[in-house]
């Protein structure tokens, strides 16, 4: 037995020997990663994992931080119904968002691969143009205006659907709709891109084998060669779109108001930013950044061993 | 994936008899034409043509019809003449609408028609294209309508941004919202080209570092495997899903203690470690045949060397598609959490401030919008087939 321990011990000495080695060997890519790794760990890594150390502390950047415990956590779930608000609304919105987005992208992407080139171009541009636009989005508070000034009121007025103007970002039925309908707007972004230029590069003797072999319509055929030949792309694409369903923060800020009407437009990253940067709350707010981190991580993980079964 | 096993679940269509299946297979390679009932192609084009002149007649008479019927009803409700406020421009709507909605379906009609390649593809039907098309056509047409109304608003009058009912299009173009912005930027206490040099300093580094710090990076991840790469890379794939907030709070303890706050440095440098970049830049990278640098080691260049010979200039597309991503992300950049005093705030957030006016502020905040969004856009449209090129890399090996 003890020979056996003394054996995988010298095993992995050796192994690791040879990875200082090989290492020591390879050193000038250290030399060429480190700028970039430096920042990215001051920068990415560091932060979260001072945002996970802090979330156990009270802390509110004048004093130091003091050790709490799980307190964070337990007054999030327990205490802060307005943190179960913003879950809520942030589930919805990701939920509708998310897949309604990408699945949308992909299709938008896959109808205009067929055209020609230069109408595909127009068609690239008019539907990734609001993802890029700035903040664009700020043109809908004046479609979605309360009095009978807003284009969808006086649109709705007049041909008599309803008798008097609706409060589209006041009143809290319509809040999240509206929100979600930007998002919706918004969300033909970096993925969009990945798919249009994916399917370009899908093989075409794919799709005449599969002719041969007795595909009939063009769903089988998205089915059975489209997507497994686009899964890379469709896993980058999940990750843009997680990202963005999960960090909604500018629209319901620009649009709704901060803090929202009955905090109907309020999500976990806004409720972050209230306690970050408002109440300076540091501890608090690092709870609430954690909780969607590990959230935003596990969907991702969800998503791809979804994405792995696709056409197979 | 191999060929058989993608389509396996498919059962052979079903011939009658052996010669039909050869007749089959003969038409895919290409030996037979494959019958199809051809049109006459002149006269379906001048056929076209009339239907459309006449469309728009039509469709010319009627908006003509509804401007002067709009003008009567001004007029009558101002007292300059009798009358009293017709119905009719509703019937007018609904022939406009319809006439619209028939030139529309006929012009896809006809411009898939012309579209559509010599053989058509396999697997597609005409009436399923058609659908496919018309819908697209109508969400492209919703997607790009809050754009183009917020540029026809930046060009309204006060008057007409307020009228009711409100139009899309302005009647009187006027540049006065451009205008008064720039009155606006000239009287605030911090000139207006500051705000400009600012962003332009801000985007000019960041993007510069960004692109060379992060291709030495994707050099070595891609073309060489150390130990801990691959791992790195892995860490760096999770990190595109963080966004500025999540990482936001502990960032700014972070810089505070580096006394980088309100520093044109605690923006530009997370965005020299910005993932997407490195992302797309490696992936892309993995492209280049290995053979490149193989030859170039043993002819006795050093890495250095490699990299900058060699490499960055067969990386053309991957760079410029990593200088607009850096270039949009720091031009919308506000910074409102790490910049405060009012001399290095960025174009964007100053612009926000006027935004933020309120409803009198109105025009000037369509012009603003306009001004945000004009860069990132036109950067696009220019640059968008090097980005797709570098774009179909993008795809997230297991």
């Amino acid at each position: 037995m003890k020979s056996f321990f003394g054996r995988y011990l010298t095993m992995k000495r050796e192994k690791i020997k040879y990875g200082f080695h090989r290492a020591w060997k390879m050193r000038t890519c250290y030399l060429f990663l480190l700028p970039y790794a430096a920042l990215f760990i001051t920068f990415f890594i560091l932060p979260i994992a001072t945002s996970i150390y802090y979330s156990f502390t009270y802390y509110n950047i004048l004093e130091a931080p003091r050790f709490v415990g799980l307190q964070n956590y337990i007054n999030l779930i327990l205490q802060d119904e307005v943190f179960l608000t913003s879950v809520k609304n942030t589930f919805v919105i990701a939920v509708i968002t998310g897949p309604v987005g990408y699945i949308l992208s992909f299709l938008f992407a896959w109808f205009i691969n067929e055209l020609p080139r230069w109408l595909r171009t127009i068609a690239v541009v008019v539907f990734y143009a609001p993802s890029i636009a700035g903040n664009a989005f700020y043109i809908f508070s004046i479609i979605f205006r309360a009095d009978a000034y807003g284009y969808l009121n006086s649109f709705l007025l007049q041909f008599g659907l309803i008798d008097a103007p609706l409060q589209w970002l006041l009143d809290p039925k319509y809040i999240l709709g509206v929100v979600i309908v930007v998002i919706l707007w918004m969300s033909m972004g970096t993925g969009f891109l990945s798919f249009v230029a994916g399917l370009q590069g899908v093989d075409r003797s794919m799709y005449e084998a599969g002719y041969v072999d007795g595909i009939r319509n063009r769903w089988q055929e998205l089915y059975y060669i489209t997507l497994p030949s686009m899964k890379p792309m469709l896993l980058f694409g999940a990750v843009m779109s997680i990202t963005t369903a999960f960090n909604v923060c500018d629209v319901p800020r620009a649009l709704a108001g901060y803090p929202s009407t009955d905090y109907a437009a309020r999500t976990i990253v806004t409720h972050l930013f209230d306690y970050g940067f408002s109440r300076f709350e540091m501890g608090y707010a690092s709870a609430i950044a954690t909780v969607l981190f590990l959230v935003m991580i596990l969907c991702n993980k969800v998503i791809q061993s979804v994405l792995r079964k696709v056409g197979t | 994936m191999s060929k058989k096993n993608a389509v396996r679940h498919i059962e052979q269509p079903k011939f009658k008899t052996r010669a039909e299946q050869l007749h089959f297979q003969a038409a895919l390679r290409g030996e037979i034409e494959e019958e199809q009932p051809q049109l006459n192609v002149r006269k379906f084009l001048i056929g076209a043509l009339a239907i459309f002149v006449i469309l728009g007649i039509a469709l010319g008479f009627t908006c003509y019809q509804i401007d002067k019927i709009g003008r009567m009803n001004e007029q009558i409700e101002q007292g300059l003449i009798e009358g009293t406020v017709g119905d009719e421009i509703s019937i007018y709507m609904a022939v406009r609408v319809g006439i619209i909605a028939v030139a529309v379906l006929f012009g896809l009609y006809v411009l898939i028609k012309l579209c559509k390649p010599k053989r058509r593809k396999p697997n597609r039907s005409f009436w399923g294209d058609l659908c496919i098309y018309l819908v697209m056509g109508v969400i492209a047409v919703a997607m790009v309508f809050p754009l183009v109304f917020s540029v026809a608003s930046s060009l309204k009058p006060l008057d007409e941004l307020f009228r009711f009912p409100p139009r899309v299009f302005p009647q009187h173009v006027t540049l006065d919202n451009y205008s008064d912005l720039i009155v606006v930027l000239g009287q605030s206490w911090v000139p207006f080209s500051r705000y400009l040099v600012n962003t332009v300093f801000i985007t000019l580094i960041g993007t510069f570092g960004h692109v060379v710090i992060a291709s030495m990076a994707a050099f070595v991840l891609a073309k060489y495997d150390f130990p801990g790469g691959r791992l790195f890379f892995n860490v760096v794939v999770t990190a595109l899903m963080f966004s500025g907030y999540v990482t936001g709070i502990p960032n700014y303890v972070i810089m505070s203690k580096m006394k980088m706050i309100d520093t044109y440095w605690a923006v530009i440098l997370p965005a020299f470690a910005a993932p997407i970049g490195l992302f797309l830049m490696k992936q892309f990278m993995e492209g280049l045949p290995d053979a490149l640098i193989e030859a170039a080691q043993i002819d006795g260049a050093s890495q250095g060397r490699i990299f900058w010979t060699i490499v960055m200039p067969n990386v053309k597309p991957a760079w410029l598609t990593i200088i607009i991503f850096s270039v949009q992300n720091l031009w919308n950049t506000n910074a409102s959490t790490v910049i405060y005093s009012e001399s290095k705030k960025t174009l964007v957030y100053a612009l926000q401030q006027i935004q933020a006016g309120g409803i009198a502020r109105t025009g000037m905040a369509a012009a603003v919008t306009v001004i945000v969004m004009l860069v990132p856009i036109s950067i696009f449209i220019l640059s968008q087939s090097q980005i797709l090129e570098t774009m179909a890399s993008s795809g997230l090996k297991e």
